[in-house]
């Protein structure tokens, strides 16, 4: 074939400015961005739309709080109002700002060819540090720039107060930014590249617990109405809201309640010095970490920095050969039978136990729920909720079910790209199932029934309950971890770009219904063994039902028969309640070990996604 | 007349106490193909990454057509192209759109990229398939298209880190016939591969590295007169050299030689 390549340059071409070279990198950025958004799936873009409606509600309900909250507040009130939420936005920037600069910064796919390219350096950081920015519109928006259009709007404040409300959201903006830059720049500089993706990971999880948190306030507001009022609590912290007025967020609320007041200059005075803090934090961290950028991409490009290679023996001459040769001899030696299959079990359990120990991000999937568990027990111990001691042990042990399976789900999607490997090893079957559910189920147990016993000694149930509990929890934990197993062999995936990702929606959905109707048998065998005194009055009272056809009266026929043995002998129902209990729980756990026992067999596959492209790996 | 393109003078790279790549000088020159050879860990690539400015080096430079890499990045940078072994693409850009991009960051002017932009597609069979993401895209593939952006700006120098891994035998033949066009019109090919066939039937030069360091360099067959091993193979010359501390001597005698 003959080739014909243009000839190669003789001189490098004119350099372009930092203008046109910057411009040419956030054209891109458009570019990939609005494809990403073209090709993304309908149902992705109407989950995009529920997410934003959801935001829009908590928003709106919020404000709608504040703005009847603002009517009823002095003017020092509300300074130290919008003190507390110039304050939260600036938290919220930071934490979300970090992981941001860390996925701009240092791990974005195309830093190696951006790096390789003839453009300075300082163009590919302004461009990263825009995506940075830009991350943390959203949080500036809600925290920074909304709370003073509203203060104003309440007041009917003149277009002159808008400029300030203006110049202090861009110098918050800019400090949430700036702070977030720096402070990533330094977890950088202490964590070991090996281990920074998880560094920035747990502080992704903190971030993505505030917001659970965050969530619960307008369900705890409503709870609280008739006993919280925030004016009256803000008015009791005035030492706390002075103390307030030395940092910038304190400045920002001076400003806008000087704007309203009519003293505009003042106003101006507190919104430049914020917008000058800004620039200035921002200029700073701009010049620190653009000069560290290059540098966190090598280092983090290398991996192993902070840990130091073992150096190897050292041999003397002519050692080697025969070296070699004992190896093999001894290689000869060594050869014996088979081992028994549970050491392959073991195996399969401890590889997963060391994943987890090791990669911090594993630990992420036991802190949300845990934190939300610790949230209502909180709740339920210091603010008074109306809820009963039995409705707290109720709702943590529902946790634990569902805790279980979900661990379980994650299980098979952990082989991620070497699934291969449980497939080509003779261990297939069982060794497998069971090695994935002690993984699954030792640290799962350890943590839930350290919480559950620890709650219901905090609560006060007597000793014998909680050794029924914790008794309990353990059988619910096998029950619900096989059912999530067998849901995990049959739609594990991996996804490379978020690793923790590692089930299908559906099946993850699936696999909680499942588990729904498991603690409703289970519930009513225990109804029948345990019988609740309130129920048997009620049922007494229930003239005889016939089925009449129909689905409707189907289903109260069947609760009805259902409910008879509550009213049989003791013996007979207690009899009847221990055959219903065990039955249950023996058919899902043991019918769902060897469904899954049995897929192992055939082999599974771990579905690899990329985007919206998927890969199916080899049965 | 033959200009020296590439040069590293002692270049070393250290992390913590380890060297990973001691004291290495090489010259490479124009419409040379240089192979470079090694066992695995040996530093192939962290080497590469230093040329390419990728990587600082702890001590030492490097020159790439006469621009320290270190000190004058982008006048360097420009001259150069670098094919990594794994490419890491835009997903979300097809390759049509990735080549414009490429040819703009190195600043070729719109009417010769869009042309250059479709001659190279067409070479590499991606013409019909050009508008697809990349995402898409097989590793075959999106080695091609790797390939296709560092030829666009017509490079002096281009460096390439395992080339051929995931390509068929048709485009490994043709990346050959492209290296050794380049090369017949004056650019240095730095070639970094396993496969010593290769490098064999299409070096010019090649360079072997063993931990860190260069022991041997020169034409292959210079290499088997230095070994005295007339009518072996490269590929028995490089296991020799990189066996074991047994074949010290074996080294020394190329080195002195």
């Amino acid at each position: 074939m003959k080739l014909l390549l243009p000839p190669p340059l003789t001189d490098p071409p004119t350099e372009q400015t930092f203008r046109q070279d910057f411009m040419l990198l956030v054209k891109n950025q458009l570019r990939v961005s609005w494809n990403k958004m073209r090709h993304r799936p309908v149902g992705a873009l109407i989950g995009m739309v529920v997410v934003l409606f959801g935001l829009i509600a908590i928003v709106g309900s919020l404000g709608y709080f504040a703005y009847g909250a603002l009517q009823t507040m002095p003017p020092q009130t509300v300074q130290g109002f919008l003190s507390l939420l110039f304050m939260v936005g600036l938290g919220g920037q930071i934490f979300f700002g970090i992981t941001a600069a860390f996925a701009a910064l240092y791990m974005s796919d195309d830093l190696e060819l951006l790096f390789m390219a003839p453009v300075p350096i300082k163009v590919v950081f302004a461009v990263k540090s825009l995506s940075v920015i830009g991350s943390n519109l959203l949080t500036a928006l809600l925290f920074a720039f909304l709370p003073g259009v509203f203060y104003g709007l309440l007041f009917q404040a003149g277009a002159s107060y808008y400029f300030l409300v203006l110049l202090v959201g861009l110098g918050l903006w800019a400090i949430g930014t700036a702070v977030a830059e720096l402070i990533n720049l330094l977890v950088m500089r202490i964590v070991p590249p090996h281990r920074s993706k998880e560094a920035i990971g747990f502080i992704g999880a903190i971030a993505g617990i505030l917001i659970a948190i965050l969530f619960q306030i307008p369900n705890m507001l409503i709870n609280r109405e008739e006993e919280f009022n925030l004016g009256a609590w803000l008015s009791g912290q005035e030492q706390f809201l002075s103390v307030m007025d030395f940092f910038p967020w304190g400045w920002g609320a001076q400003a806008l309640v000087a704007g309203i007041s009519g003293s505009f200059l003042e106003g101006l005075g507190w919104s430049i010095l914020i917008l000058f803090m800004g620039v200035f934090l921002f200029m700073l961290a701009f010049n620190l970490v653009e000069r560290g950028f290059r540098r966190g991409f090598i280092s983090l490009s290398q991996g192993e920095g902070g840990r130091r290679r073992k150096k190897p023996a050292t041999i003397v001459s002519g050692e080697t050969d025969r070296q070699k040769k004992n190896t093999y001899l001894v290689f000869k030696e060594e050869a014996v039978g088979s081992a028994s299959p549970w050491l392959g079990m073991w195996a399969v359990a401890k590889k997963d136990l060391l994943a987890m120990k090791r990669d911090t991000r594993e630990w992420f999937g036991y802190m949300v729920p845990l934190i939300i568990m610790l949230f209502f027990v909180g709740q339920h111990l210091f603010l008074n909720v109306q809820s009963s001691n039995n409705t707290l042990i109720a709702v943590l042990i529902m946790y634990t079910i569902m805790f279980s399976g979900n661990m379980a789900l994650q299980s098979f999607g952990r082989e991620g790209e070497s699934d291969w490997l449980l497939n080509s090893v003779p261990l297939a079957g069982w060794p497998v199932v069971w090695g994935k559910l002690v993984a699954a189920i030792l640290p799962t147990l350890v943590l839930m029934e350290a919480l559950l016993v620890g709650t219901a000694l905090a609560i006060g149930v007597s000793l014998t309950l909680i050794a029924a509990l914790a008794f309990g929890a353990v059988l619910l934990s096998l029950g619900s971890s096989a059912i999530g197993l067998f849901y995990s062999i049959n739609n594990c995936r991996y996804n490379p770009d978020t690793p923790q990702q590692r089930i299908s929606p559906g099946a993850s959905l699936i696999m909680y219904i499942v588990n729904l109707f498991f603690i409703l048998f289970l519930a009513l065998g225990l109804t029948y063994l345990f019988l609740p005194d309130e129920l048997v009055v009620i049922l007494r009272e229930i003239p005889p039902v016939s089925f009449e056809g129909g689905f409707l009266s189907g289903i109260i026929y069947g609760l009805y028969l259902l409910s008879r043995p509550l009213l049989w002998a003791d013996s007979l129902r207690i009899l009847l309640g221990i055959i219903v209990t065990a039955g249950v729980w023996s058919i899902m756990f043991f019918g769902f070990m060897a469904a899954t026992v049995r897929q192992s067999r055939k082999g599974f596959r771990v579905e690899i996604v990329t985007g919206k492209k998927t890969r199916k790996t080899a049965k | 007349m033959e200009h020296v393109l590439i040069k590293t003078h002692q270049l070393t790279k250290r992390y913590g106490s380890v060297s990973v790549v001691k004291g290495l000088n090489m010259e490479v020159k124009s419409g040379e193909i240089f192979g470079f050879l090694g066992p695995n860990g040996a530093g192939k690539t962290t080497t590469i990454k230093m040329l390419t400015g990728l990587l600082d080096p702890s001590e030492g430079e490097a020159y790439i057509c006469g621009y320290d890499i270190s000190r004058q990045p982008t006048q360097a940078k420009a001259m150069m192209a670098y094919v990594p072994d794994q490419p890491k693409l835009y997903g979300k850009l097809s390759a049509r759109e990735f080549l414009h991009l490429v040819a703009a960051l190195y600043r070729v002017p719109k009417n010769v990229m869009k042309e250059r932009g479709e001659q190279l597609l067409a070479m590499f069979g991606l013409q019909n398939r050009g508008d697809e993401l990349l995402e898409g895209y097989s590793h075959g593939m999106r080695q091609k298209v790797v390939l296709a952006s560092a030829l666009i700006h017509q490079p002096k120098v281009i460096l390439l880190d395992e080339p051929t891994v995931g390509l068929d035998p048709a485009s490994a033949r043709l990346l050959k016939d492209v290296l050794q066009e380049m090369a017949r019109q004056g650019v240095a090919v730095f070639v970094s591969t396993h496969i010593l066939e290769i490098a064999e039937r299409m070096c010019h030069r090649v360079a072997i590295l063993k931990e860190g360091q260069l022991i041997a360099q020169g034409s292959p067959e210079e290499l088997r007169q230095k070994a005295g091993h007339g009518g072996e193979s490269l590929e028995d010359i490089f296991l020799e050299l990189t066996g074991g501390n047994e074949n010290a001597e074996l080294i020394r005698s190329l080195e002195e030689g």
